[in-house]
């Protein structure tokens, strides 16, 4: 792999030249800023392990250089900012006034911005048990303070006051025959969870675009493809051909929904259901997937239309990102225009590489949903992050040469595949003689019982060399068949053909659709109160029905699933699971009650069965 | 959606089943109904047997879902498919509690056969057959 980077000026203007254009969401309070503001109003901290978190640099003394000159110390320690600070967030008079400034940015919030049709009515009656257990879990795990989104957004208010601008940080660098332009956007608070019904908050947000360009032989620079991040998904299906109709643009900039709080980065417009899945234990998970794969390949049973192969997640937790694109809008054709980009390049500037903590509160939550980020270079554990030491392969892009490289690469592979085939002739013949030469020697050993060793030791090694011929030649088949199709794929490339352009895509992101966007009023409040319920109902039955305790709780377990799948549109997959269920109950049942007639039975058909082979074989 | 001719013959071969469990129903009803004297009964004590082929009369619903359904495949439609299953969950689901009371001996070729139906209307072709797949996205982990 080789990276590495442009001049200042060529850098600044081929970032400005294909600067993206945000469209945020209304009700958003946040949006991209320049780090210089946001270091110099927060203080820097560090949390030992087991001891109480220190100052280092009291707030307003902390400066990005200062930032950079980050002391050594023990293994297991955290350094990270404080943007909003808890002493603000007391009893105290400053306190008083941001609770109240919570209440009025929660009206205006609330004015801006109205939640869709609800989250917890588009998934299953577990995930909202999970989801109910989530929201409880968070009492007890480390979180950022709920007037902090209040503070950070009275700060950022401080630093837009004195000075109004919409920054992002870029670099530029060439990594396998790419031009790689990353645009950092950084955000001052996540609040995700306290302002759009999201899954966390945390002070700062480090978020990021890249757009992958090409070089012509004369020089002449093309985008390719655009890589937008989101949460924390990586590989393909993150990114998209500059040529595919799903990229919006404003001229040479592509445009970005963002979503509201979480700041993660979209194609297209719209609400997205995005799923926090729990893992299986890994025991279960495996001997689920055992079953899945007997019931489907062995009995020929349906296993439905999700993850056929049985994935290791059954518990989800449905959150929505809000991207809808009716907010502010920054960069061209904008409400706002991008100021000058701080690069991150030539050279990679200190507070990047040399501050390797957090750059917002350490919130100390197990899950880190609620701590803030490290910066674009690290990993919140310190290691260095591949979206910036690798950004072709963060995007899945390592195995896509440049269109300029891509035949190329075709006919290199062609040659190697044919050289390769060559060899395996060569090979093959060389094995088909020896084969034949143990065969013959072999023959001259059969019936002679003082060479019955080697005999046996000959069949032995006959069976070996012909196996490996046997692979060899499945190999050189396979090989010829490869280069041929390479050969026409090379064809079509000098025709000027390209691939699908959303070929390498698996699980694209995709918005809500009207029809799914489409929750009744009655549907919505079912999946608002429906674990309570029937929470409530078991209480009910525990208490008041005790004689007949089984079945109740069957009874109302089955209505409650009943009423919830004829919501879903899940009355056709709830039918059939407990149908299996009852099927599976019922044989027991009937292996139980008629164990010897079934063994004798099973005997009998076999018996039959041989019977038929055989008289059928007679009578050929 | 108009149904390729190929595909018929699940359709059809899934309602000459159904119709034989309706007409398996009522035969073994009827069975069990003769086998009680009923002039003999003495309402004061209940007789054991008369309430097992009594109780028979739960399996009439299902019956009646089960000849619904018989009739629509019978006449290639697709939509008596979740009507087969619930006939088939229903008719197994009194199979079940009637065994958990009286264990009457005329539950289990019902549950045989219904169990093997179960299987049958949800093999991999016939589902496909009824429920052609839909296009549906895949949304990611956080």
């Amino acid at each position: 792999m080789k990276t590495e980077s442009t001049g200042v000026e060529a850098t600044t203007a081929l970032l400005r030249r294909f600067e993206p254009v945000i469209r945020s969401t209304r009700g958003d309070k946040f949006y991209p800023m320049d780090v210089e503001p946001y270091v110099r109003a927060c203080s820097l901290w560090v949390q030992r392990p087991g001891e109480v978190a220190v100052c280092v640099v009291p707030g307003g003394k902390l400066s990005l250089d200062r930032l950079a000159q980050q002391p050594m110390d023990e293994a297991g320690a955290v350094h990270f900012l404080k943007f909003t600070d808890k002493d603000d967030l007391g009893p105290n008079a400053r306190g008083k006034r941001l609770f109240l400034r919570r209440a009025k940015d929660r009206k205006e919030s609330t004015r801006a911005f109205r939640a869709g049709r609800g989250r917890l009515a588009r998934v299953g009656y577990f995930s909202r048990f999970v989801d109910a257990l989530y929201s409880i879990a968070l009492l007890a795990r480390g979180r950022v303070p709920g007037e902090s989104a209040a503070a950070a957004s009275a700060a950022y208010e401080r630093i837009m006051a004195e000075r109004e601008r919409y920054r992002y940080h870029g670099r530029v660098l060439r990594q396998d025959g790419w031009i790689v332009l990353q645009y950092w956007l950084f955000y001052p608070f996540n609040d995700w969870r306290s302002g759009f019904f999201g899954a966390n908050d945390h002070e700062a947000d480090w978020e990021k675009i890249f757009i992958y360009l090409s070089e012509s032989k004369d020089g002449e620079i093309s985008p390719e493809w655009v890589a937008y991040a989101a949460h924390n998904y990586t590989g393909d299906d993150l990114r998209r051909r500059w040529d595919d109709p799903e990229v919006e643009k404003v001229g040479e900039h592509p445009v970005i929904y963002v979503g509201a709080g979480s700041h993660a980065s979209y194609y297209a417009p719209g609400e997205y259901l995005t799923e926090l899945t729990l893992p299986l234990p890994r025991p279960l998970a495996r001997v689920t997937q055992a079953v899945r794969s007997f019931w489907k390949t062995r009995l020929g049973q349906y296993v439905g239309d999700g993850d056929e192969d049985g994935g290791s997640g059954y518990f989800s937790i449905p959150f929505v990102d809000y991207a809808r694109g009716d907010g502010l809008s920054v960069g061209e054709g904008g409400d706002r225009a991008w100021d000058v980009p701080r690069l991150l390049a030539d050279p990679t500037p200190d507070w990047v590489s040399g501050y390797r903590g957090l750059w917002g509160l350490y919130a100390r939550d197990p899950f880190e949903g609620e701590d803030a980020p490290a910066g674009p270079m690290y990993n919140r554990d310190k290691s260095v992050n591949r979206a910036w030491y690798d950004p072709v392969g963060w995007a899945g892009l390592d195995k896509v040469p440049p269109p300029t490289e891509k035949l190329e690469a075709v006919l290199e592979q062609l040659a190697d595949i044919i050289s390769r085939c060559g060899a395996l002739r060569a090979e093959i013949d060389d094995k088909g003689r020896q084969l034949k030469k143990l065969g013959a020697e072999l023959a001259a050993m059969r019936d002679r019982s003082h060479l019955d060793a080697p005999y046996r030791e000959g069949t032995r090694r006959v069976v070996e060399l012909s196996t490996e011929l046997d692979r060899l030649r499945a190999r050189l088949a396979t090989d010829e068949a490869v280069s041929e199709s390479l050969q026409e794929y090379a064809d079509r490339l000098r025709a000027g053909e390209r691939d699908p352009a959303r070929a390498h895509i698996s699980h694209a992101h995709r918005p809500a659709s009207e029809d799914e966007l489409r929750v009744s009023r009655v549907t919505e409040a079912w999946a608002a109160v429906s674990v309570s319920l029937m929470l409530i109902s078991f209480v009910g039955i525990a208490m008041f029905e005790r004689e007949h305790l089984i079945s109740m709780l069957v009874f109302s377990i089955a209505f409650f699933t009943f009423v919830e799948a004829g919501f879903r549109g899940r009355l056709v997959n709830l039918v059939s699971s407990a149908n299996i269920g009852l099927a599976v109950v019922a044989t027991l049942i009937i292996v139980y009650e008629f164990f010897w007639q079934l063994v004798i039975a099973s005997v009998l058909v076999v018996g039959l069965y041989v019977l038929w082979d055989n008289l059928r074989e007679l009578r050929r | 959606m108009e149904p390729e001719k190929t595909s018929y013959r699940p359709v059809r071969a899934i309602g000459v089943l159904l119709i034989l469990e309706v007409i398996g129903l009522v035969l073994l009803g009827g069975y069990e109904f003769l086998q009680v004297d009923w002039r003999g009964i003495d309402l004061e004590s209940q007789q054991h047997q008369a309430v097992e082929v009594a109780v028979f009369a739960l399996f009439v619903p299902s019956a009646i879902l089960t000849l619904l359904s018989a009739l629509s495949f019978l006449f290639l439609q697709r939509r008596g498919w979740l009507l087969a299953a619930i006939a088939q969950g229903l008719s197994l689901a009194v199979c079940l509690w009637l065994y958990s009371l009286f264990q009457p001996g005329y539950v289990y070729p019902i549950m045989a056969y219904c169990i093997l139906m179960i299987l049958y209307l949800n093999s991999q072709d016939v589902r496909m057959v009824f429920l052609p797949r839909q296009s549906h996205g895949a949304s990611h982990e956080n």
